[in-house]
């Protein structure tokens, strides 16, 4: 079921076992060994705000200036720090969490720009690289009964050459029902355990044929999909028990529903969750629409940060917040503003992500990076660094083409700390 | 294929008599090379009649033979059954869809791209018709035009005409080399260096891709410039580069050389011209279409022209009215022709070897698309045969499948319990038994189609009816009396309009959630073919900016919705019966969308070049398999089902009913013990039907029943 091959190495194995040497967990270990870290984090929740989320009304206000638009900056839970007043309560959790101001991107369409924040790399004819999500999951063991990675309310991007198994499962909506995790309609418990029984027993008959893993693998997959059918970390799918209250905490909305349903699964052990939301081309009617999206994600994400930390899930737990590009200084005729791969802004929290600071900026009207530019690469980079995955480690393409799990980005290591 | 082994395999040609040439077949070629090599062991024997027929029906048509089909089989004599067979499966219409899937991972086709859903009618077209390999691949190599209007264009619009990556697609699907690897740096393995690359590249370099601002329809023509200069962008300053003449890097057989299949190609290309001009005057055919691509053949062969293929080319550019739109391209038909040349080893050898490989398991030269000095064939004679009757036959399909289905190696059986895994390699590798194969998605999926009678209804009225809530939006009329409009758009993702695409998602975006997963909308691949829209693009060319402006807008007045029409969305309640029929995986739009019950069981995103299906299993199949609504349903007894006769009324026929099922889905007869269980489990369910419904889930989701004997 994980990402990587059923044939898990004993080094793997031993590490997800906790099994220690000397004191040290094998984790630790191999921190060591590898890298000059010790990682904290150990899953991410990515909400990704398909469209192009401006900047300048979210995490880069520019109070006074002809830029500044229909919003004003409000302060936050740390001093000096100010965010959009369409964040009222996601400014109370600023302590928790960190902005980069000084993305420097370089693709304005989407398809190409929505390609490059989930990659890393730009598009190239004929080879599609995977999403940062499937890399995570294909460098991390896995850690649930559960798929190691989630996508809600939309697609994630494809796995390309990492795999089947590192493709993201698919919910349509927080707390919709996944007909394939039971049997079909009309065949009741005892029936459907009959017949995998028998099945089981068809296929170890299937004789006449020498052993082959293949048909073995079969069977192992078999047994991966009736363990998840039975597993009690399912649960987690499922909303309807959760307190009214609590949904309503979270905004009673979709979004809230996708941020409680993220929170759900990583608390199981889900690796990579990624909340998909739309609705961000503001090219008309900028503001009334971004009233709406805060409306919408204040409370979701001040609720999710707040809980992570109550249950000490925040510390291994990456939030971040990603969109293809900005959106321009410039307000158009229609009160919208354009695509903007200038600059733009990124907001992180937990995983061993140093809160309250900003890193980089952006000039006074929101239109190039002042100081720090980071490159987009370098995000991903980031991502992995707090996982603990090197993000330098090359992965053959099924052509035997050797591939970086990112395109040439550094970590941004101020944001640790 | 290197070019050190092209003169050896050329001089044996050369110098075996013909007759003796005749006389060879596969079988006999391949047992002569491994006597050479010292393979010792005899082969494994053949699969029995009816392993046969369950083999070939999902080869040859993707699906396990109907009851029908089993008893019209045992019908024939013994002697004659399998030949039999092959002519009738060859027959069968589904021969063009089920290999329609094949040219479609191989030509990387996409319905959701520019023109990608014309292509894949345009190729199922040509299997119907067995138009001829070279001249397919002529086509969509050389021809320029507007996306679906002009079906093989889409060809080049699916990598959006760039010239680099054209000459990585050209090159590997074509000719079965990875000169991609030398974009960036000279090949790591093999001769090719970045000058080769450039210079494939080349003869895309005049090609532009268009998009029109007003009609956003698509399309292809040449410009004077190229694009692609020497050195590289990354190798010199701008002023340092120039425009690169395209030139071959791949060399041709000799001309001094006339082996047999050249000279029976020949003979088999001047007497199709002769037909055609005793046909002429009739108005421009297909076969007078595609002339033209016959004639640079023949003058790369034999050197001769003919005023007949002349007259019909001139015939084809009277009615080519776009001729001063889309122009054709003359580096992009020169590498047509090079390409799909006879004297082109490359060419015949690398696709025989795939189409080999999809039927035996195992190919001559792994991977397929894989040809270098240093990765030889395995049995290179056996491989060149092919190849040389493949062109003998003018490149027919028909005929390279039907030889190779035909020969001994095709009908073995998989290594004996007993072997190690050595022998088992080792018997694999000579081509002395049969790897184990997992039907590839389209098939499986068709097949729990056929064995579960699903193509059709299979209860009488009124047995699966259900209430059901739908939404509707219902138009506030005058008087205020809703009015229906229409159902809620459940998938709606096909922005490229193309006719007979319809409903399905299109490919790559999500997939609705739920049981859609398993649908399969068919395109209409007729429809497809016949887009006899406006011409649009050359409408355009006649009107000013303003024009152009003030239609777009009148356009979109008239797609928004009146002011002062009001809406509202209505659940209601209907009684359905909600009978479960699927249709053909094997005409969808493809790729599927992602999850889709095809995509899970390997079919790729046809993205990436060479990507191959992932035939490993997966916990997403299983999930599918073990409660998806297609073995759900292809379980359940239908009462319009034969099988149903033996299970209805007060004395059941249970032994028939059983044998009947193994027959059914896994064709064969139960073993006692096998029928003896069953009974037991029949026995022991709430009713037989039931049972019945539990003995055919199972086999269903056996190994058995996936992997082919």
């Amino acid at each position: 079921m994980g990402c990587n091959e059923y044939k898990l190495s004993r080094r793997t194995m031993m590490g997800a076992s906790g099994a220690s040497l000397l004191g040290f967990s094998i984790r630790d270990l191999l921190a060591f060994s590898g890298k000059d870290h010790k990682a904290k984090a150990e899953h991410v929740i990515l909400f990704w705000n398909g469209g192009g989320m401006s900047h300048i009304d979210t995490w880069d206000p520019k109070p006074g200036r002809s830029t500044q638009g229909e919003f004003d900056p409000i302060s936050t839970s740390v001093p000096g720090i100010q965010i959009s007043e369409i964040f009222p309560q996601l400014a109370k959790q600023m302590h928790h969490a960190a902005l980069v101001r000084s993305i420097a991107g370089t693709q304005g369409a989407h398809g190409r720009a929505t390609y490059n924040l989930q990659t890393s790399y730009l598009p190239g004819a004929n080879l599609r690289h995977p999403g940062v999500g499937s890399v995570v999951v294909h460098e991390l063991e896995n850690q649930s009964d559960l798929p190691p990675y989630v996508t809600i309310s939309g697609q994630a991007p494809r796995a390309g050459y990492l795999g089947q198994k590192c493709e993201a499962y698919y919910v349509a909506a927080p707390g919709e029902k996944d007909p394939y995790l039971a049997f079909p309609e009309g065949i009741a418990k005892v029936r459907g355990d009959r017949r995998l029984e028998e099945l089981a027993k068809f296929n170890k008959g299937f004789k006449g044929r020498k052993e082959d893993s293949r048909l073995a693998s079969t069977q192992t997959s078999i047994n991966e999909a009736v363990r998840l059918m039975r597993s009690p970390a399912l649960e987690a799918f499922a909303l309807d028990k959760v307190k009214p209250a609590t949904i309503e905490r979270y905004g009673d909305t979709n979004f809230g529903r996708g941020a409680l349903l993220a929170k759900r699964l990583v608390e199981t052990g889900v690796r990579f969750v990624q909340v998909n939301r739309g609705g961000f081309d503001t090219h008309s009617n900028n503001f009334p629409a971004m009233t709406n999206h805060g409306g919408v994600m204040d409370p979701a994400l001040a609720s999710l940060i707040e809980d992570l930390k109550q249950t000490g899930m925040l510390e291994k737990t990456m939030v971040i917040m990603l969109s293809e590009f900005g959106r321009t200084p410039r307000v158009n005729d229609n009160a919208g503003r354009d695509h903007w791969p200038g600059v733009f802004s990124c907001f992180l929290a937990g995983g061993g992500i140093k809160g309250g600071q900003v890193i980089g900026s952006s000039d006074e009207d929101g239109a190039a990076p002042k100081d720090r530019p980071v490159e987009v690469a370098s995000i991903h980079a980031t991502l992995c660094h707090a996982l603990g995955i090197n993000h330098d480690k090359e992965v053959m393409t099924p052509l035997q083409r050797p591939m970086k799990l990112v395109d040439d980005g550094k970590p941004v290591m101020e944001l640790f700390g | 294929m290197a070019k050190s082994i092209i003169p050896t395999l050329a001089l044996l040609t050369f110098f075996l008599a013909p007759d003796l040439i005749a006389e060879e077949t596969i079988d006999s070629v391949l047992t002569a090379e491994n006597k050479k090599q010292g393979v010792t062991r005899a082969a494994v024997g053949k699969i029995d009649d009816m392993a046969f027929l369950r083999r070939a029906s999902v080869d040859l048509i993707g699906r396990i033979p109907t009851i029908a089909e089993v008893d019209q089989y045992l019908a024939w004599p013994q002697a004659e059954r399998r030949n039999l067979l092959i002519d009738q499966l060859m027959a069968n219409d589904r021969f063009a869809d089920r290999w329609t899937v094949f040219f479609a991972d191989l030509l990387r086709l996409r319905s959701n791209v520019d023109g990608g859903a014309a292509l894949i009618a345009y190729v199922h077209k040509a299997l119907q018709d067995d138009l001829p390999y070279n001249q397919l691949a002529s086509r969509l190599i050389a021809t320029n035009g507007k996306a679906g209007r002009v079906p093989e264009v889409g060809f080049i619009l699916g990598d959006n005409a760039d010239p680099l990556a054209m000459a990585s697609v050209t090159s590997q699907v074509f000719l079965g080399v990875r000169i991609g690897c030398a974009q960036c740096h000279d090949h790591p393995f093999d001769k090719w260096t970045r000058k080769d690359f450039y210079s494939v590249a080349a003869y895309f370099g005049k090609t532009r891709r268009y998009q029109s601002n007003f009609t956003r329809a698509v399309y292809t023509s040449e410009v004077k410039q190229t694009t692609v200069m020497w050195p590289p962008e990354d190798d010199a300053a701008a002023g340092e580069r120039k425009a690169l003449v395209p030139s071959f890097p791949f060399t041709l057989m000799n001309k001094k050389n006339n082996p047999d299949f050249i000279v029976r190609y020949d003979a088999l290309v001047q007497k199709r011209a002769a037909e055609r001009s005793a046909k002429q005057g009739k108005g421009p055919t297909l076969d007078a279409l595609f002339a033209k691509a016959d004639k640079k053949v023949s003058r790369a062969t034999s050197g001769s022209d003919d005023t007949a293929l002349r007259e019909a080319r001139d015939e084809i550019a009277k009615v080519n009215i776009q001729g001063g739109l889309y122009r054709e391209s003359e580096y992009r038909e020169k590498l047509a022709a090079l390409i799909t040349s006879p004297r082109n080893r490359y060419f015949s050898e690398s696709f025989v070897n795939r189409v080999w490989k999809e039927l035996i398991g195992k190919a001559f030269v792994e991977p397929v698309d894989d040809f270098r000095a240093d990765n030889p064939a395995s049995h290179p004679r056996a491989l060149g045969l092919l190849a040389d009757e493949f062109v003998a036959h003018g490149y027919s399909f028909r005929q390279l499948v039907k030889m190779i289905v035909q020969s001994d190696v095709y009908q073995l059986k998989q290594v004996p319990v007993d072997v190690t895994d050595l022998q088992q390699q080792q018997l694999e590798s000579a081509f002395l038994a049969t790897p184990l194969r997992r039907m590839y998605s389209e098939s499986l999926y068709d097949s729990i189609v056929t064995a579960g009678h699903l193509f059709d209804v299979k209860y009488t009225a009124g047995q699966n009816e259900k209430v059901i809530e739908q939404e509707v939006r219902v138009l506030l009329g005058a008087d205020d009396q809703p009015v229906p409009v229409a159902e809620k758009l459940i998938a709606d993702g096909t922005a490229n309009g193309e006719a007979g695409m319809k409903k399905m998602p299109a490919a790559g975006s999500a997939a609705g959630a739920g049981y859609k997963l398993e649908e399969a909308i068919e395109l209409d691949f007729d429809a497809l073919l016949k887009q006899d829209d406006e011409v649009e693009v050359e409408r355009m060319q006649v009107k000013t900016a303003e024009q152009l402006e003030a239609e777009r807008l009148a356009m979109e007045r008239k797609a928004t919705v009146k002011p002062g029409m009001k809406y509202e969305t209505k659940i209601v309640k209907r009684t359905i019966d909600d009978n479960p029929r699927f249709s053909s995986s094997l005409r969808m739009a493809s790729p599927a969308p992602i999850g889709h019950f095809v995509r899970v069981f390997g079919q790729t995103s046809r993205n990436d070049l060479g990507e191959a299906r992932n035939q490993t299993p997966s916990m997403r199949q299983a999930l599918m398999m073990l409660n998806g609504r297609l073995t759900h349903e292809a379980s359940r007894v239908g009462d319009l089902e034969p099988i149903h006769k033996y299970l209805a009324g007060k004395k059941p026929q249970i032994d028939e009913a059983v044998q009947f099922a193994y027959r059914e889905i896994l064709t064969r007869e139960p073993s006692g013990d096998e029928l003896a269980g069953a009974k037991r489990l029949l026995d022991e369910a709430k009713s037989v039907t039931d049972g019945m419904a539990d003995l055919r889930w199972i086999l269903l989701n056996s190994n058995e029943f996936r992997f082919l004997p």
